[in-house]
């Protein structure tokens, strides 16, 4: 199932079913932040409609997360945890890595 | 000697990265190494999405960038809800809530932050970085 996000100069984000392993791989390129944060949360919540399960998101052309996108990132993961699955951050940049250890949600979420 | 930016932008999410644009940029010319600046410019982020997302009906905010000898200091300036700053709690980062990361983030990545606010009369943040050379 391959499913192509929409877009807008400042996020774009790409959205696949790993059929083989069962979980929504999502890579967010560019920024999260009060802008588009109401977009990832919109498209976030309608993968787990399709399908509930692991999040795996790839952060390798994330350049920037603010706390709006973080929230969006908690309210996900509270729905997820209803289910016994999780959000997994990969490839996150130092600053996003910063980000997520200064508010303690590297603990929150699986890191890889 | 003080030189000192300052814009007015109106109270819409699309707006707070020219402030965070324009922070960059005068960040990186006074001299700050990349992870300070990224501390800066998601700072100013924060504080702007507190004048956007409280700003209530008002049309414009005004954010200000003052160059004083080695410190960068930005004022936000809103005039919409305000709140009781003595009535905010910290965030409880074992079992975070979806918002309320705003003033910790800009607390842990800046120096110095002051916030200054009332209820009905809106919120000045006032935040410092020093350049150490």
């Amino acid at each position: 199932m391959n499913v192509k996000g929409g877009s807008t100069m400042s996020l774009k984000m790409n959205k696949v079913f790993q059929d083989m392993d069962q979980f929504w791989s999502v890579e967010l390129i560019g920024d999260v932040d009060i802008q588009t944060s109401g977009r990832l949360k919109e498209e976030l919540n309608q993968l787990l409609d399709q399908k509930e399960c692991d999040i795996n998101i790839d952060c390798a052309n994330l350049s920037y997360i603010d706390s709006t996108g973080l929230g969006v990132l908690i309210g996900v993961l509270k729905r997820v945890k209803k289910s016994e699955n999780n959000i997994l951050i990969t490839n996150a940049q130092q600053n996003i890595l910063k980000l997520l250890k200064i508010t303690g949600l590297d603990k929150i979420f699986v890191m890889k | 000697m003080k030189d000192c930016i300052s814009l007015t932008l109106p109270t819409k999410s699309e707006y707070v990265s020219v402030a965070r644009l324009t922070a960059s940029v005068v960040a990186n010319n006074m001299g700050f190494d990349i992870e300070s600046i990224e501390d800066i410019k998601v700072a100013v982020g924060e504080a702007c999405n507190n004048a956007v997302l409280h700003g209530a009906c008002q049309e414009d905010f005004e954010i200000s960038f003052l160059i004083e000898n080695s410190e960068f200091i930005v004022e936000v300036l809103d005039c919409g809800n305000g709140f009781s700053v003595d009535e905010y709690n910290e965030p409880d980062l074992m079992n975070p809530g979806e918002n309320g990361l705003g003033i910790f983030i800009m607390r842990s990545l800046m120096d110095d932050v002051t916030v200054k606010s009332e209820v009905g009369q809106g919120t000045k943040i006032r935040m410092v970085k020093r350049l150490v050379v």
